[in-house]
């Protein structure tokens, strides 16, 4: 499993948050929330200046591009855990 | 029944400013992954109901049996703190939850649209080069395909 992180933080912003915490796994730039909104995932102006950003989402996709778990907290300060998305993933065979 | 004779120290109001910081603490411990992180939100709301009939309760007896308990002017300052913190954690509640639905996003058994983003080197990644083996490059050597793709759309770091 394969896992990649999606913002509407630019490639510079996520390099330096990559750098400080030592994530090697893709992080992804979607300034625009193009991607985000075709997703239908879009927070509108949830950004700290009012911007839109994504809500917060996890989906697992297999080879075919078929979601087979997702997640879409209620709660900002509720996420999916390290381990729940390795149970899922783990079910994938 | 004999009369009181010591005015006692009323101690509901240091309750219910426990309870309170216990309230506004809960929003610290989300930064910690445990298997019962979600059910903190409510916890934290119970707190805060806790904490107010204890603030309640304290300045009843401070100021309904004054023979029998002291401390009027504590049990004011004390139900103040207390308030600003259930009132913080009140506002940290709602506003955590002000989230969009995510009822027309993909769902398990649909299929995702295709992307092209860019990575933090401001090189073009799409989903189907995710999904794909990834060649050698300098810094990581060649990977299989994946048996899936875990896509995170997180809020941003700032």
């Amino acid at each position: 499993m394969r896992p990649v992180a999606i913002s509407v933080d630019t490639p510079e912003v996520s390099r330096d948050l990559a750098q400080k915490a030592g994530y090697t796994f893709p992080i992804l730039s979607d300034p625009d929330a193009a991607v985000i909104r075709r997703y239908h995932i879009l927070h509108p102006a949830g950004g700290p200046d009012g911007h839109d950003i994504a809500r917060p989402a996890e989906f697992l996709v297999d080879s075919s591009k078929i979601v087979r778990w997702s997640n879409f907290t209620e709660d900002v300060r509720v996420r999916a855990r390290a381990d729940e998305m390795l149970a899922a993933a783990r079910q994938l065979r | 029944m004999p009369e009181a004779t010591e005015v006692r120290k009323n101690a509901t109001p240091w309750g219910g400013l426990l309870f309170a910081i216990a309230a506004i603490a809960c929003n610290l411990a989300f930064f910690v992954r445990f298997p019962l992180q979600g059910m903190l939100p409510w916890l934290s709301l119970l707190f805060a109901v806790v904490a107010i009939i204890f603030l309640v309760a304290g300045l009843k007896r401070a100021f309904g049996q004054p023979h029998a308990y002291r401390g009027k002017v504590p049990s004011v300052v004390l139900t103040a703190i207390g308030l600003v913190l259930v009132g913080l954690t009140g506002f940290a509640f709602v506003s955590a939850r002000k989230l969009p639905s995510a009822a027309t996003a993909p769902q398990v058994g649909q299929r995702v649209p295709a992307f092209t983003l860019s990575d933090t080197s401001a090189k073009p990644v799409s989903l189907d080069q995710l999904l794909a083996a990834s060649t050698a490059t300098s810094s990581q050597p060649q990977a299989p395909a994946p048996k899936a793709v875990l896509l995170i759309f997180y809020r941003g770091y700032w």
